[in-house]
């Protein structure tokens, strides 16, 4: 039998207000790294490369050489060295390196293939061989509309946890989070079979997208939510548990230390309606790559990016928190002051506060490039 | 009238059954049965009521584990829509009920398949393994409790005082009105850590666990209908050795299988409409 470890999270002790939070029983075997990847060497380091030749808003037609450049220049900002070296500071020939892309708006709002392709370009150049290189994501048909295979060299996995929904067979079923929210039967969420037993890094590639239950969906959410089964079970009529689920997710080992690098592709993003956000209407383009080892600074970043362009369309704010703008239905799918949930922003906070991550916008140094 | 008996089921009736021609290819019997005497049951599946609003997010499922177990002796007769039959013929086999099945031409093969399946298995005589006791009123609530606590895999019995010798005894009376909410009373009562059965990754599995000092089985009906790619169990005690039967993969065995704290664990890598698994010490 394994060693596990059983750690009982002490969620009121974390707890952003007086409110109850669920009570998490985290179940592994995995120790931490002695550095865990979140956040890694450059806690509260943003880089920041902003190209408006990044992709055109009309045709969404990417420019790759762009893309290019600004992931090169990315790295350069995050570690001071030039890309081969900063690559291979992170990844040795060695490494089995998983991507996490996010997919489930494709194929309006996804982590773009140019960008995915990209980073698996650097990774073969770091030595890493294609047939050690997986793009992971939970469904098989959000994977199979965002089409990433033609972009790929010959030999890279496409890994989808579950090619029917809810199927649990691709989950390790030794490496869990339980917990109770409303009287559900499962109170089990598995984390991914192939990031447990396989991969030995990770490289988390979310969008910049706005999100009806988390409020936004970034680093965190993508890796969290988009690597264990069974969490939809977290929201139910206007409430939801992302405050404090998405931020328990992401501390669980091996996840936490294996994820070193990340890779927000934010050339499009969705101002309302996400995760899927289907309504062009809501789909804006901040032209940006955000890259660090850290994800909630990174995520800090991305709630002023939602916060702001929510603003400046007249929508409510991501903070509102009043069953003024909650409705059940589809109509938030359409219009930007209706939520289905009673958003919870304050997840990113409350990761900071589980160690993985800077929070507070003060000590996050951003280093800002302009193409 | 044509019945099909599900001839695997021990407790049914001796009938004189002389196949026709048409049934006998596929290895079926059919049999003369006087229809009236037997108690009408629905027929077994998930009702998908995604624009009904109610307590839970977990489909609606027409199980009948708790009427065999509220009228044992009671003979059933399951009037089965087309797609039914395997199903019935396995909750009929797993409850060990008397229960004939009407079924669908279109139902033929899989039935006999399914049959064919349950002819292999042999069925001991095992006690329910329950610790819950419940003190039965009589009422249609009591009933509809009966049937929540079954949709939990809250494992029962019917007694008629107190039993100490199991965790919980309960009067279903007045306070089961709100079956939902009694339901999960009743959880929180018990607790999780000592609910003797608890199944993950499917909402629509219903298991029965019998056995006695040496052995355990567990019957697992999957009421949904669609193939399930792994279904976790947890049965409480420790059971060193498994072995899986699941009709339609016979080649299946159990995965990341595990004993601790005082518990055993398992993986099933696919069923179909049931499974059976039989532990032992």
């Amino acid at each position: 039998m394994k060693r596990r470890t059983f750690l009982q999270l002490s969620s009121a002790a974390l707890a952003a207000d007086s409110a109850p939070l669920p009570s998490y029983r985290v179940v592994t075997s995995h120790q931490p790294a002695a550095k865990p990847g979140m956040p890694g060497p450059y806690p509260g380091v943003v880089a920041s490369i902003q190209a408006e030749k990044s992709i055109d808003s009309e045709t969404e037609k990417v420019d790759r050489p762009t893309v290019q450049e600004m992931i090169a220049r990315g790295m350069r900002a995050l570690t001071g060295q030039a890309s081969a070296a900063a690559w291979r500071r992170f990844f040795s020939p060695s490494d089995v390196v998983g991507i996490k892309v996010n997919c489930s708006g494709a194929p309006g709002a996804m982590s773009l293939p140019e960008v995915v392709a990209e980073i698996v370009a650097n990774l073969v150049a770091a030595g890493v061989k294609p047939g050690q290189i997986y793009l992971y994501e939970r469904f098989a048909n959000q994977l199979k509309t965002a089409n990433y295979e033609p972009w790929l060299p010959e030999g890279v996995r496409i890994h989808a946890a579950e090619a029917s929904r809810g199927a649990l067979r691709h989950y390790d079923p030794q490496t869990y989070v339980e917990a109770d929210f409303f009287g559900e039967e499962d109170t089990r969420s598995h984390l991914v079979r192939l990031v447990s037993e396989t991969l030995t890094k990770i490289i988390n590639v979310p969008n910049m997208k706005d999100h009806g239950a988390a409020g936004v969906t970034g680093c965190l959410k993508n890796i969290a939510y988009g690597s264990f089964s069974n969490v939809a079970r977290s929201h139910r009529r206007e409430k939801t548990h992302t405050l404090s689920f998405i931020g328990a997710l992401a501390a669980v080992e091996p996840l936490r230390s294996r994820t070193v690098l990340h890779v927000m592709d934010g050339l499009r993003g969705v101002w309302h309606g996400g995760p899927i956000s289907p309504n062009r209407r809501f789909r804006f383009y901040p032209r940006q790559i955000l890259m660090g080892t850290d994800p909630v600074a990174i995520d800090r970043l991305l709630l002023d990016v939602i916060e702001n362009k929510r603003k400046a369309e007249g929508a409510v704010s991501v903070w509102h928190h009043s069953m003024a703008h909650v409705k059940s239905g589809g109509d938030y799918a359409d219009d930007p002051n209706v939520d289905r949930y009673l958003r919870e922003p304050g997840h990113i906070e409350y990761a900071s506060r589980l160690g993985l991550g800077v929070y507070d916008i003060n000590k996050i140094q951003v280093r800002r490039i302009r193409l | 009238m044509i019945l099909l008996l599900a001839a695997a089921a021990a407790a049914l009736p001796a009938l004189d059954c002389s196949p026709t021609p048409a049934w006998r290819e596929s290895g079926l019997c059919a049999a003369q049965d006087d229809a009236a005497r037997r108690e009408k049951l629905p027929a077994p599946g998930v009702q998908w009521k995604v624009s009904e609003a109610s307590a839970t997010r977990a489909p609606w499922v027409d199980a009948n584990g708790w009427r065999f177990l509220r009228n044992p002796h009671q003979a059933y007769l399951y009037d089965l829509p087309p797609g039914a039959a395997a199903l019935a013929a396995a909750e009929a086999f797993a409850w060990q009920a008397n229960a004939l099945l009407r079924i669908d031409s279109a139902d033929r093969e899989p039935f006999a398949r399914l049959l064919a399946f349950l002819r292999r298995i042999p069925a001991p005589p095992l006690p329910d393994r329950v610790n819950i006791g419940l003190i039965d009123d009589g009422s249609p609530a009591a009933g509809e409790a009966m049937n929540l606590l079954a949709r939990r895999n809250l494992l029962f019995r019917l007694v008629s005082s107190p039993d100490p010798a199991l965790d919980l005894n309960l009067h279903l009376g007045p306070q089961a009105a709100d079956p939902s909410a009694f339901a999960a009373q009743v959880r929180r009562r018990l607790s999780d850590e000592k609910r003797l059965l608890r199944i993950y990754g499917s909402d629509v599995v219903l298991g029965r666990l019998t056995g006695d000092a040496a052995r355990a089985r567990l019957h697992l009906l999957n009421y949904g209908g669609a193939r399930i790619e792994g279904l976790r169990v947890r049965v409480l005690g420790a059971y060193p050795k498994g072995v899986l039967a699941a009709a339609g993969h016979e080649r299946a065995a159990l995965t990341d299988y595990a004993v601790q704290t005082g518990a055993t664990e398992f993986t099933i890598p696919e069923m179909s409409v049931y499974a059976v698994v039989d532990l032992t010490r």
